[in-house]
């Protein structure tokens, strides 16, 4: 990766953008299931969201692929989006942003505790 | 039969590493395989995400072949690693099994 994405982040804008020009592509509900993915892979992204990108990029591949048989979503998907979200993004045990703030916050509050000598 | 998904967690990975061991497959073949064998919960996510899973462990070998139309498909080949891992599925699969058999049969 180039020094200035790294910095600046634009290497994620256009990743991004392309992503939205292949979901544009894809059939109405399938836009739809597009949206939902992303919201339930988002908590599982890094502080810059950069080990999404594949993820991402492997999700909406499914979905080009799925829509060009002519599946209905629901075929690819089922009723557990958020449960697919989490096995793409490596299973139960995966860490979320909510994990690594509790971690946080249970370090400070054990750290102060131990400075009043509790 | 529904509500299968509990019990079928640990198990559908191994079903899909046979299905592939039996012959070099895509994603969608395997999960209308997986229908036909009457697991109708099954849809073609699920099995991606084994998939990728199977790929990231290092068990199969992958190759993209134009599709008649759309993108290019993924097809799953077993290679060594996931042929042993495979008997190792069917060699867990065994035990559990013949204990809980037993356990039915209200043997000790």
């Amino acid at each position: 990766m180039k020094f200035w994405d790294t910095i600046t982040g634009n290497d994620l804008t256009r990743d991004c953008e392309a992503f939205e020009v292949r979901a544009g592509a894809l059939p109405a509900e399938y836009r739809a299931a597009w949206e939902e993915v992303k919201c339930h892979l988002f908590p599982y992204g890094s502080f810059t969201g950069r080990n999404l990108v594949p993820i991402l990029d492997g999700a909406l591949g499914l979905l080009e692929e799925t829509a060009a048989d002519g599946l209905g979503v629901h075929e690819v998907l089922g009723d557990d989006v958020e449960g697919f979200c989490a096995a793409l993004a490596g299973g139960e045990g995966a860490r979320t942003h909510r994990d690594r703030w509790r971690e946080k916050l249970n370090g400070n509050v054990a750290r102060k505790l131990a400075r009043l000598g509790g | 039969m529904d509500d299968l998904t509990e019990m079928l967690k640990g198990t559908l990975e191994g079903c899909v590493l046979q299905i592939i061991g039996d012959e070099e497959t895509y994603g969608y073949a395997i999960t209308r395989r997986l229908n036909e064998l009457g697991f109708a919960d099954v849809v073609e996510g699920t099995v991606y995400a084994i998939l990728l899973r199977l790929e990231r462990n290092g068990l199969v070998r992958v190759a993209k072949r134009p599709s008649g139309k759309g993108p290019p498909r993924k097809f799953y080949a077993l290679n060594e690693a996931g042929r042993e891992e495979l008997a190792t599925f069917w060699a867990k699969w065994e035990y559990v099994t013949s204990r809980i058999d037993r356990l039915r049969e209200g043997g000790r």
